[in-house]
């Protein structure tokens, strides 16, 4: 099932705050993992959001060895593991995939997300569990999305919760309530092309299938369009990235998503229920339809309705 | 009447409230549903209840006579296996409006999500707005009104359930056909919008199985093409 979330605000705010209360009021849609991704000032330096699961791993010095300046260490205990945000200055765009490839290959960590605007903080528990190890609420944004995940497709672990980055590149994350049928088909031609997936998970692929499409010239909007005709299976899900939201419904609209825009908020859940944490008085919501894609840019005006939908 | 708190109570309690209530004869007034799941589920006798607000998934589901009114948004199923009695929705409400309806009415005054009137066997719909992707699908008896549009599959492999449709069709369903109402269908649509208030005139459509479906035999490859 899983329970997805997301916002938006005019302005840097609660954002973690937000998703946190968001999340606790759909949590009975999933309670394997929580996750949760805040999009907050775009900084010069990187930020790296890492969960260090070997006795030896040592994260700091695999971004030295990868040329990175760490900057800040603010580490948390998570279920099971150490959690690890890193700041680091030094690194390019272009060096994201080595910085990656050094920090995951080797064993003993995993990169949950990179970016210059992006923290991802996702452990096995609830959102006031998630939170209360990892401080989920004190992150300040713009925009994030969350997750609360019953696991239907792939393993029941911390990896294989949402959301995913799209390794190699930044500042994009997904949360997805569904499945992808062909998921091995696009996984395959992605590998090809030298792009490394990192869990068995269907929706880390969605990630970096949109990333690569955007990488080669599309805006967000042209690749969610084109995800809904080639994605199989039952979806709908909401991706983050610098300049804001977008969301994606497939044909068969199975999976809900209710949508509301008030006093230069826009919020998105899976069930009305959780846009009330945010908005407690009664609210107008709507839902897209069957092949409906909608996003909400740094560029769109806050409290304007963007849809562009295919199915007309 | 009697004024209820939803946010002091839980689900439970607030339902069986609710029954004993209902049961006494008294007309009740929900306060605060916030948009909650499974309110209302199983009232079993006569009686006004009126939800102040949004409500959730299920909101008078297995209603066995009451009259609801929920003033805001109403969620998935809304009205599900209802047997009697009547459920107004006053703005939009999500998928599977009346899901496995048996008898009574179902009256959603904005849009409604995909799937409404899934696996209906009784009873009537209408929504005066639009309706999402495969509405009526499966419907075994009763009627599906959609005064605005529907969007594609509607109609899908249905039985004996009829759908009239007063705004754009877009793709049909698996073995829908349509069908001009009759003299019999018109009345009864002047009834139903008369009831809910509804005003205007309407291109109705009418929209019944081809019957292709009910005594499909796999050898028949042009059927197996085409539906």
């Amino acid at each position: 099932m899983c329970g997805i979330v997301g916002i938006r605000l005019s302005e840097p705010g609660p954002v973690g705050r937000h998703l946190v209360e968001m999340i606790d009021a759909v949590q009975h849609r999933g309670t394997d993992s929580t996750g949760f991704a805040v999009h907050g000032d775009e900084t010069s330096a990187l930020r790296l959001s890492l969960r260090v699961f070997g006795a030896d791993a040592d994260p700091v010095a695999l971004v030295r060895a990868a040329g990175g300046v760490v900057e800040e260490v603010h580490e948390t205990e998570g279920a099971e593991d150490r959690f690890f945000r890193l700041t680091v200055a030094g690194i390019e765009e272009a060096g994201i995939r080595h910085l990656t490839d050094l920090l995951e290959l080797g064993g003993g960590v995993s990169v949950h997300g990179v970016g210059r605007a992006l923290t991802v903080i996702k452990d096995i528990g609830t959102a006031r569990e998630v939170d209360a190890r990892h401080g989920v609420s004190d992150l300040v944004g713009t925009h994030g999305l969350a997750i609360c995940r019953l696991a239907t497709e792939s393993k029941v672990d911390v990896e294989h919760s949402h959301p995913y980055w799209a390794r190699p590149f930044s500042d994009l994350s997904i949360v997805h309530n569904g499945q992808i049928t062909n998921y091995y088909r696009f996984r395959r031609l992605l590998e090809q092309r030298g792009y490394r997936f990192a869990t068995g998970n269907d929706s880390e692929l969605i990630a970096v299938y949109i990333a690569v499409k955007m990488s080669e010239g599309r805006t967000l909007e042209q690749a969610l369009t084109e995800s809904i005709d080639e994605l199989d299976g039952c979806f709908t899900y909401l991706i983050a990235t610098r300049d804001g939201i977008g969301l994606a419904k497939d044909k068969f609209a199975a999976k809900p998503i209710v949508i509301t825009e008030r006093n230069g908020v826009t919020a998105m859940a899976s069930e009305e229920v959780a846009l009330r944490r945010v908005f407690p008085e009664e609210i107008d919501s709507y839902s897209p339809g069957e092949r409906e894609v909608i996003t909400w840019l740094s560029s769109t005006p806050i409290g304007s309705r963007p849809v562009s939908s295919i199915s007309a | 009447m009697v004024e209820l708190d939803a946010d002091r109570l839980s689900t439970r309690e607030l339902n069986l409230r609710l029954r004993e209530l209902a049961r006494a004869g008294e007309e009740v007034r929900v306060e605060n549903p916030g948009s909650r799941h499974n309110l209302g589920v199983a009232v079993t006798d006569s009686c006004r209840i009126t939800l102040a607000g949004s409500v959730g998934y299920y909101c008078g589901g297995l209603n066995g006579g009451a009259d609801f009114v929920v003033e805001g948004n109403a969620g998935w199923a809304v009205g599900e296996n209802q047997t009697t009695g009547s459920i107004v929705v006053r703005r939009n409400a999500g998928s599977a409006v009346g899901a496995s309806l048996r008898g009574g009415s179902i009256v959603v005054h904005g849009d409604c999500g995909p799937r409404a009137g899934i696996y209906q066997k009784g009873g009537t719909i209408l929504v005066a707005g639009n309706a999402g992707y495969s509405a009526g699908f499966m419907s075994q008896a009763g009627v599906l009104i959609v005064v605005g549009d529907v969007a594609d599959d509607v109609g899908s492999s249905l039985f004996e359930g009829v759908i009239f449709v007063g705004g754009r069709l877009r793709a049909l369903g698996a073995d829908a056909v349509v069908s001009e109402p009759t003299d019999e269908d018109e009345a009864l649509l002047a009834t139903e919008l008369a009831a809910a208030g509804i005003e205007g005139s309407f291109d109705w459509k009418k929209l019944v199985a081809g019957q292709k479906l009910w005594y499909f035999d796999k050898k028949e490859w042009e059927i197996w093409r085409t539906i």
